[in-house]
């Protein structure tokens, strides 16, 4: 593993001059300064001999300096300290190994791209495995209260905005999951008053999973004596027509949203920066005013709460860094470190997504997650207003918090807003709106 | 209206938006747009003059309903106003008109003077309208309708009294082109279901008929249910669906069919079949509550058998939110609010004991195994493999948890190790890593074994910048900046400042 020929680095050299002096310095335990007056894989033995701590600021130190080589697109630093990386990283060790595994791909991921015949014969049989990531997302909404946090926040909000209503159309711009709605209907299913006649109209891009999702809802539907209408639209929310949604007159319009806004973020890259054009509003402030025209009377939009969308990319790494770091440590409280479905899920869900962010620029790059306030902004340039979160919803979200063993997850309400955090740092944001 | 035929030729200049408007029922403004018609109105509103048309010559997009422009003009007309027909009455004849234009017109054959207004501006004001009834949802100017005929016949039809009845059957409507329109159909198409009930409307016809079958299940099923003992649910079903099953036919008209399933989803809920504490317990059985539907427990996707069967077999997905042992189907019912008790039933599981689990996803496999739904016999077969495996974990996951909090204090946290950083380099001196927000680690003897004299000590890999505090000369310098970011032999070092373009600004923010 270690370059026995190092041309431009000239180790070798460099260990037989320095090892006397070195070995006096430090204070290592003898045995280790015997490693340093040959290479090979007794240096191995001694990077495994770190305790974890050190480890773990080591490999922070080693991921920066090798993301600052890999912004400045240079291979070779690049390489060495990828190389340092891959010694310690682990996938199923310690968090900072694994979220180190995660960033360390991404940054060679990134500095491979520069060359884009080689990344690309290097991932020709990796195909993105579809089956791997709905396996990690259905471990992630089990595992974790996040998105079952976002669920239920969603659904109350629909729930309050929509007392007293006969007649629901909810759309969902992401609808490739029924469990959301299935909560829903249960709960709909008891409202006093009776539930009210329910349409939910689900985007995806994926016609097969659109087709499955209505099913499973129209039979839960059944069940439990809803009137129920399943319209799929499969189309691109860039690019939505909103004649498809085919709102009706007199329907209560709901929007939910979670995390389906920040890809849109991605289309306006080649203006990033432009002032002309963010006046005058691209991909995501369309979308956004279409669908105020809706005149919904609620939309809930659930995101990540980081910082992922700088231009740079060391400020985006640090803050990723910082965000999954926490994410990870919440993982670690939850599941045992020779999970495999832990691994599935860092892999397949968090994995993807860290190597979009430092990886993939322009278009390519989608998980741009913003904090809430940019998305508030945003919502009320659209001309949408905030609707505070109700206490009910509140009391839900800490209720399934307490369900959760480990005390690690928090809960912070601002401004009629939800933000989930995992000690202190804030995971995911909720906040509603109307028109 | 004779009048206008003979006078005809006189009328070119202006003819084609007067023949448009005349073509149009029930439009009373003078700018005269073709409005879209409504499926309810015998009436035509298409127009036969191409000059009338909407500015530009563009296909008027269809409004849509409910969703009024921003910009459009709000109009609240009065009930009076609403219901009215023939306001406008000829002083000669006493003949009633229900637009201004026709009247004008009919004066002419009074040869009374007559003035007819035309378009008052170029840009076309869109007008939406609000119902006046203040407790109607469309009272609201965000709910407001963009079709002067829709709000009328809504006002007519919700807070009317309805005057036209249907010969055949008993339907009484308030809106008299709805009565015609239903008394064209009524009687002409019909559909039977097995149970007797007679539909007019094919779509009303098959959701009962999905019904109708889940029925006769549902009572197979309540005989052997009923020694599961306790599940309110099946015992309820019966009557509930029975309830449905003598829902008279739908009428076309939407409300009325929403009024009634509303009444029979209220008669279950008063009935009780959703007791919330039923369903609290974990281990009540549930054999086929949703069908067996919520109640697959396609435990962990550990063996992916969850997804084998979304694309296997092309079918229904099998609960997603059923995947937790115990987690069946309509648990959630909680406490009226909670429809969630779902998700948190789902997080219980991961601290409950093993035996809780154990028990739970037995009592799952026995519902299962009584279920007759064929949709989900597919997964039936993996269940007890993936629950085992879901046991185990669970088990494993609590001892790994026990020692992981043994070894809390020595293994820190990713977050930790991130804010120990940072706080080391905020006390760096000038440094590369201090810019990026984390420092080098030339003040951290503490850290690592023994002292050193600015050194990283233990932290330096064989051969590389240990010796740099007194190696080659002009490399001391940029040996501290690098302490904490890597280590590179010194001669490497020495080439460094100038390669780094960052140099040794903290141009980085601190987080």
């Amino acid at each position: 593993m270690i370059r026995e020929d190092t041309p431009s680095l000239s180790l070798s050299s460099s260990v037989s001059a320095s090892t006397q002096s070195f070995s006096s310095l430090s204070n290592l335990p003898p045995h280790h300064s015997a490693l340093f007056s040959v290479n090979g894989p007794t240096q191995h033995l001694w990077l495994q001999e770190l305790r974890s701590e050190e480890r773990g600021l080591y490999l922070i130190q080693l991921l920066l300096s090798c993301a600052n080589a890999v912004a400045c697109n240079n291979m070779e630093y690049s390489n060495v300290f990828l190389e340092q990386l891959t010694l310690l990283a682990s996938l199923t060790g310690d968090p900072m190994q694994r979220v180190a595994t995660y960033f360390m791909e991404g940054l060679a991921a990134r500095i491979t791209k520069s060359w884009p015949g080689v990344y690309r014969a290097l991932n020709s049989t990796q195909l993105p495995s579809i089956v791997d990531m709905l396996s990690a997302r259905q471990v992630f909404f089990s595992v974790c209260p996040y998105l079952k946090f976002a669920f239920l926040t969603v659904n109350q909000a629909i729930l309050d905005a929509m007392e007293g209503e006969k007649v629901v159309h909810l759309i969902d711009l992401e609808a490739s999951d029924p469990v959301q709605w299935l909560a829903l209907l249960q709960a709909l299913s008891v409202r006093p008053g009776g539930p009210p006649h329910l349409r939910i109209t689900g985007v995806s891009e994926r016609r097969a999973v659109l087709e499955q999702t209505g099913q499973r809802l129209s039979i839960e539907a059944e069940k439990l004596d809803i009137p129920f209408q399943f319209h799929p639209v499969h189309a691109q929310l860039e690019n939505l027509d909103i004649e498809l949604l085919r709102v009706k007159t007199g329907e209560a319009v709901a929007i939910s949203s979670v995390m389906r806004l920040h890809p849109l973020l991605a289309k306006d890259s080649r203006f990033s920066g432009s002032a002309a054009h963010e006046a005058s509003g691209g991909t995501i402030d369309q979308v956004l005013r279409t669908l105020r025209c809706l005149s919904p009377k609620v939309m809930v939009v659930v995101e990540q709460e980081s910082s992922h969308n700088g231009p740079t990319l060391l400020e985006r790494f640090i803050e990723a860094l910082h965000y999954y770091c926490a994410m990870f440590d919440s993982l670690d409280s939850t599941l045992p470190q020779q999970c495999p479905e832990r691994v599935t899920l860092e892999k397949h869900l968090f994995g993807q997504e860290i190597k979009n962010i430092v990886a993939c620029e322009g278009v390519e790059r989608v998980e741009r997650h913003e904090k809430l306030e940019k998305w508030r902004k945003r919502m009320e340039n659209a001309g949408f207003q905030m609707l505070a979160l109700s206490q009910p919803t509140v009391l839900q979200a800490k209720r399934l918090l307490h369900c959760y063993a480990c005390d690690g997850y928090r809960l912070r309400e601002k401004d009629g807003c939800l933000t989930l955090c995992w000690q202190d740092t804030p995971l995911y944001s909720a906040s509603a709106w109307h028109a | 209206c004779s009048n206008l035929d003979g006078n005809s030729t006189n009328l070119d200049e202006n003819s084609t938006s007067f023949s448009s408007k005349l073509q149009l029922e029930e439009r009373e403004e003078e700018q005269q747009l073709p409005t879209t018609s409504n499926p309810a109105t015998p009436a035509t509103t298409t127009t036969t003059v191409s000059s009338g048309q909407p500015p530009g010559g563009a296909k008027r997009k269809r409004n849509l309903p409910g969703t009024p422009d921003p910009e459009a003009e709000v109009i609240a007309l009065s009930p009076r106003t609403l219901m009215a027909t023939n306001r406008f009455v000829c002083e000669i004849c006493n003949k009633g008109f229900q637009r201004d234009q026709n009247l004008q017109l009919h004066r002419r054959g009074h040869n009374l003077p007559w003035k007819l207004r035309q378009r008052t501006s170029k840009e076309i004001r869109k007008r939406v309208y609000i119902c006046p009834e203040p407790s109607c949802v469309h009272h609201d100017p965000s709910r407001a309708l963009g079709d002067l005929t829709g709000i009328k016949k809504h006002f007519c039809r919700k807070h009317g009294e309805k005057k036209w009845k249907c010969d055949k059957c008993s339907k009484r409507y308030a809106v008299q082109s709805d009565w015609k329109a239903h008394s064209k159909t009524c009687g002409t198409r019909e559909y039977r279901c097995d149970c007797g009930t007679l539909f007019s409307r094919r779509d009303s016809f098959i959701t009962h008929r999905a019904f109708c079958d889940a029925l006769a299940e549902e009572s197979a099923r309540v005989s052997a249910a009923g020694k599961h003992g306790g599940d309110s649910n099946m015992v309820v079903v019966g009557p509930s669906m029975s309830i449905l099953g003598g829902v008279p036919p739908s009428s076309p008209h939407g409300n009325n069919n929403l009024g009634r399933v509303n009444g029979g989803g209220d008669s279950l809920a008063s009935i009780g079949i959703l007791n919330p504490l039923e369903y609290d317990v974990p281990q009540a059985p549930r054999p086929s509550s949703s069908g067996g539907g919520g109640l697959l427990p396609m435990v962990s996707s550990a063996t992916g058998s969850l997804f084998a069967h979304l694309f296997s077999s092309g079918g229904t997905m099998p609960g997603l939110h059923g995947t937790h042992p115990g987690n069946s189907g309509a648990t959630s019912m909680g406490m009226g609010i909670s429809g969630f008790s779902d998700f948190t039933a789902g997080a219980n599981q991961t601290e409950r004991g093993s035996a809780t689990a154990g028990l739970s996803l037995s009592s799952t496999a026995t519902g299962l195994s009584s279920c007759s739904s064929s949709v989900y016999n597919n997964g039936i077969g993996s269940v007890p493999s993936g629950s085992l495996l879901f046991n185990q974990q669970q088990q494993q996951q609590q001892q790994q948890q026990q020692q992981q909090q043994h070894t809390a204090t020595a293994q820190m946290s990713a977050t930790a190790l991130l804010q120990k950083a940072a706080q080391m380099g905020a006390t760096a001196s000038n440094s590369m890593l201090r810019g990026l927000g984390f420092g080098s680690l030339s003040n951290m003897p503490s850290l690592f074994a023994g002292p050193n004299s600015g050194n990283m000590g233990g932290m330096m890999p064989p051969g590389l910048g240990g010796g740099s505090t007194r190696g080659e000369d002009g490399s001391d310098r940029f040996t501290h900046d690098f302490l904490g970011v890597v280590v590179f032999a010194p001669t490497i070092v020495a080439n460094l400042e100038g390669f780094w373009p960052l140099g040794n600004r903290s141009i980085f923010f601190e987080r």
